[in-house]
C-alpha cells in the first residue's frame, strides 16, 4: 500500500487557503504579473450570467471541453458548447450558498492562472490560451497531485463537467441509455 | 408579525381541522408562530414524530429547508432532481470534496429520493450501543411494536425475486457461488411497476415515501408544513428551548428572503438529519455542553467496483436494490461492510468513472453493460471514530472524514471480496474507480488491489447514508440525548433522526429512523395532557 498523502511544505502552503464548495482552494497570486496574461473568450454564453463573469464561464467552457468526448469521438457528440455546460454551470452554482460560488469563481481564476501553471506545469500562460495537450497536462497534474488541495480542485472541475455533460438528454443514446420510460399519467 | 397559519393559502379543499402545506413563498416577509411543538425536517424521522404529536392533540409546525414537490414533478431526470431534491443541489461532500454526500431536501426528506431498502436495525448494533456506548432500554423487542407499525403503513413486505433487475442478479449469482449468503431487500413499496427512479422521486407514488404516508398522516391529523423554511438558529431559556428561527428561502434563489419565528411551548425536535441537526445545535451554541455534538459522523463510506459484461445489464432500469450481502458486515481483523448495487443513470456513473475525454467516454459508452456493486463500510463499531460536523464562522457547515488506515484496510479488503463475487458471476473484466484505475480479469489481479493507493480524492467514495453526531445514551458526558432521544441539556428538545445513532448501523438508516422516531414521540405523548373533545 502506497501513501501518497504529502504534506504541504510551508511554502506553497502560502499560496493556498481553505475554500472551495465544502472544500479546497485558492490563490493569492493574482496581482502578479504572470497572472494579467488574459483569458481566451472563444464565445459568449448563450444565456444571461447569475454569478460567473464571461472570462469565468469561457474557464469553465474550456475546462469542461477536456473532461467531455475529444476529437475520438466523432462528430454525433455534441460538443460542451452544444448542451451548454457553462451555463449550466452558472446558473447551478448560483443558486448555492454565496461562499460556495465565490469559491468556484477563485477556483477557476485559479486554474486560469498563468503563474499557477507556471509553479506546476512550467508553462506561464492561462490554461485557455494552451493547445489541447498542454491543458490536458495541466488537468493532469491537479488530478495526480501529491497536494490533496490539487486534486480537491481537479474534483470539483471533473463532477462539474461530467455532470452537466451526461445529464444532457442529447447523450443518452450515446451512452447506450434509452432514457426514462414513459409512464402512465393519470387524471389531474 | 402575523400568523401565517391564519392565512388563506388557497390550498384547495380540507378535512376540517387538516393542516396545510404552506410554501415559503405564500408567507410573509417577517412572521411567527405559536405551537405546542416545532419539528425540524419531514424525512423519516420528523414526519413520524409530527404525525404521533398532532394525533394526540398537540398543535404542531414541521418546517422543512425543502420544497414540497409531487410525483407530476418526478421527471426522472437528473438534471433535475439532484439539484431539486438533495442537499447542497447534489454537491454537498466532504469538506475535501473526497466523500460525496447523498442526501435528501425535500418534503420527505430522504425517503423522497432513497431506493426504498429496508433493513430493522441489527441486533449486534443494539448490543453494541448498550454494552459500549451507555444506551439503556433499547433492545429489539422494545422496537418491535415501532417496527411492525412502521413496516405495516410503509408497505414494507418480504422481499420478492421479482424485484431483482439483471444488476442485482450479479450480486446475487457471485455471492450464491462463494457462498455469502446473498439475501433479499424488503422495499417500502406498492404497486411498485420497477421503473428504477427511486433516487430521483417516485413519479408513480407506488414507493411509499414520508411524502405519501407519514406526512400526509400529519396533515390530517392537524399539523402544518412550512416547506423553503430552514432552521438557522434554536432559542434558547436556561434548560429549555423556546423557538426555531427560520430563514425563508426563496425558490429560484435559494437565498434567504424572510425570517420566520416558530414559538414552541411544549417542545421541539430537531429532524434534519445527522449533518443538519449537529451544525443546527452548534450554530445555536446550544445544547453543547458535552462537546460531543458533531463529533462521531458516521457515512458508510462507500466504496463502488464497476464490473462489465458482454450482456447488457441496464442497471438503470429495475428497483435500484433488491440483494444485500452482509457475510462480511462484522470482521474480527476491522472494519466490516455489506455489499450492494447502485443504478446506473448517466450523470451519476460518468462522474464516478475517473477520467477525462476520450477515456472517460470510452468507458461511459459501456453504461448499459456494467454492473455497479458498492460495499458500504460500517464504521465506528471498532476504535474508529469516524467524522466530524462543523460549523464556520458564517454558520456554514462543514464535514471533515479522515480516510484512516483502517478504513483503507476494508475498503482494499471490500474491494478484492467485490472483485472475486464479480468473476464468480461471469464479469469479463472489472475496473477499480481510482484516478489511476486497475483493470481485474483473473485472481493474480486482485492481489494487485491491495498496492492501489487509497485517500482523499485518489478515487471514488461517497455516501448515501449520515449517522451520528448528536448519540444517545445514559450518560451526559458522552452523549447528547438519552435513550429515548431527550437532550440531555435541553428537557424540552427531543432529536430523531440519524444523528442519534452512537455507530453506523451496518444497513440501510431510513426505517430505523422511523422506527426511533415512533418510539422517542410515543414516550412524549403519555406525558400530553388528554385531547380535547372535538
Amino acid at each position: 500500500m502506497r501513501d501518497v498523502e504529502a504534506p504541504v511544505s510551508p511554502s506553497r502552503r502560502r499560496l493556498l487557503t481553505r475554500g472551495l464548495l465544502g472544500g479546497a482552494l485558492l490563490v493569492v497570486g493574482g496581482a502578479l504579473p504572470l497572472a494579467l496574461r488574459s483569458t481566451l473568450v472563444r464565445g459568449k454564453p448563450k444565456r444571461a450570467l447569475l454569478l460567473l463573469s464571461e472570462d469565468e464561464h469561457a474557464i469553465f467552457a474550456a475546462v469542461a471541453a477536456r473532461f467531455a468526448p475529444g476529437d475520438g469521438a466523432g462528430p454525433t457528440w455534441p460538443t460542451v458548447d452544444a448542451v451548454d455546460c457553462a451555463g449550466k454551470v452558472d446558473a447551478l452554482m448560483a443558486t448555492t450558498l454565496p461562499e460556495v460560488g465565490a469559491e468556484l469563481r477563485q477556483l477557476l481564476r485559479l486554474f486560469e492562472s498563468a503563474l499557477f501553471g507556471m509553479v506546476f506545469t512550467r508553462v506561464p500562460a492561462p490554461f485557455t490560451r494552451l493547445s489541447p495537450a498542454a491543458q490536458d497536462a495541466r488537468l493532469e497534474s491537479w488530478r495526480h497531485s501529491r497536494l490533496a488541495l490539487l486534486r480537491s480542485g481537479y474534483q470539483a472541475l471533473k463532477r462539474l463537467s461530467h455532470a452537466t455533460y451526461y445529464s444532457s438528454p442529447e447523450i443518452y443514446a450515446l451512452v447506450g441509455y434509452p432514457g426514462p420510460p414513459e409512464v402512465p399519467r393519470g387524471p389531474a | 408579525m402575523s400568523d401565517p397559519a391564519g392565512q388563506d393559502d388557497g390550498g384547495g379543499e380540507r378535512a376540517p381541522g387538516a393542516g396545510r402545506i404552506i410554501a415559503g413563498a405564500d408567507l410573509p416577509t417577517m412572521s411567527a408562530l405559536e405551537v405546542d411543538f416545532c419539528v425540524v425536517g419531514s424525512g423519516a424521522g420528523g414526519s413520524v414524530a409530527a404525525a404521533t404529536l398532532a394525533a394526540a392533540g398537540a398543535r404542531v409546525a414541521i418546517v422543512e429547508e425543502g420544497a414540497h414537490h409531487t410525483k407530476r414533478d418526478f421527471n426522472m431526470q437528473e438534471a433535475w432532481a439532484y439539484p431539486a431534491l438533495y442537499q447542497e443541489h447534489g454537491n454537498r461532500a466532504t469538506d475535501d470534496l473526497a466523500i460525496l454526500i447523498l442526501q435528501g431536501r425535500a418534503v420527505g426528506g430522504g425517503t423522497t429520493v432513497n431506493w426504498t431498502s429496508s433493513f430493522r436495525t441489527p441486533d449486534a448494533t443494539l448490543r453494541l450501543w448498550a454494552e459500549r456506548h451507555g444506551v439503556r432500554g433499547l433492545d429489539a423487542a422494545t422496537l418491535a411494536p415501532h417496527f411492525d407499525a412502521v413496516e405495516h403503513r410503509l408497505s414494507i413486505g418480504e422481499g420478492s425475486e421479482d424485484d431483482v433487475n439483471r444488476n442485482n442478479r450479479k450480486l446475487w449469482d457471485g455471492a450464491a457461488r462463494l457462498g455469502w449468503n446473498p439475501e433479499l431487500i424488503r422495499r417500502s413499496v406498492k404497486g411498485c411497476a420497477r421503473l428504477g427512479y427511486c433516487g430521483m422521486g417516485c413519479p408513480l407514488d407506488a414507493k411509499q415515501s414520508a411524502l405519501v404516508t407519514y406526512v400526509p398522516d400529519a396533515l390530517a391529523a392537524g399539523a402544518d408544513v412550512y416547506t423553503d423554511c430552514r432552521a438557522r438558529l434554536i432559542e434558547t431559556d436556561r434548560d429549555r428551548a423556546r423557538a426555531v428561527v427560520v430563514d425563508v428561502l426563496d425558490r429560484a434563489s435559494d437565498r434567504p428572503r424572510g425570517r420566520f419565528v416558530v414559538h414552541a411551548r411544549r417542545g421541539i425536535v430537531l429532524a434534519a438529519g445527522a449533518i443538519n441537526t449537529p451544525a443546527l445545535l452548534l450554530r445555536s451554541k446550544a445544547g453543547t455542553g458535552s462537546g460531543v455534538v458533531g463529533k462521531r459522523t458516521f457515512l458508510h463510506p462507500t466504496v463502488p467496483l464497476a464490473a462489465f459484461y458482454d450482456d447488457p445489464i441496464e442497471g438503470f432500469y429495475g428497483a435500484p436494490q433488491s440483494v444485500a450481502v452482509h457475510h462480511f458486515a462484522e470482521r474480527a481483523e476491522g472494519i466490516g461492510y455489506f455489499l450492494e448495487t447502485a443504478p446506473t443513470h448517466p450523470m451519476l456513473t460518468a462522474m464516478a468513472f475517473p477520467g477525462m475525454g476520450d477515456a472517460h467516454r470510452r468507458v461511459a459508452q459501456r453504461l448499459a453493460h456494467v454492473q455497479a456493486t458498492i460495499a458500504l463500510l460500517v464504521d465506528g463499531h471498532h476504535d474508529d471514530a469516524g467524522g466530524t460536523v462543523a460549523v464556520d464562522g458564517d454558520g456554514r457547515v462543514k464535514l471533515r472524514y479522515p480516510i484512516t488506515p483502517a478504513l483503507r484496510e476494508a475498503a482494499i479488503h471490500a474491494l478484492q471480496s467485490m472483485a472475486r463475487l464479480q468473476l464468480a458471476a461471469g464479469a469479463r473484466e472489472l475496473m477499480t474507480l481510482h484516478e489511476q484505475p486497475l483493470t481485474i480479469r483473473g485472481e493474480a489481479d486482485i492481489a494487485r488491489i491491495a498496492d492501489l493507493p487509497f485517500g482523499a480524492n485518489l478515487h471514488t467514495m461517497f455516501s448515501a447514508h449520515q449517522m451520528g453526531g448528536c448519540p444517545m445514551g445514559e450518560d451526559p458526558g458522552r452523549s447528547v440525548v438519552d435513550s429515548r432521544g431527550r437532550h440531555h441539556e435541553l428537557e424540552n428538545l427531543w432529536i430523531m433522526d440519524g444523528s442519534i445513532f452512537p455507530t453506523s448501523l451496518g444497513v440501510n438508516p431510513q426505517l430505523s429512523i422511523y422506527a426511533h422516531a415512533r418510539l422517542f414521540s410515543t414516550e412524549i405523548i403519555k406525558d400530553l395532557p388528554a385531547r380535547p373533545p372535538s
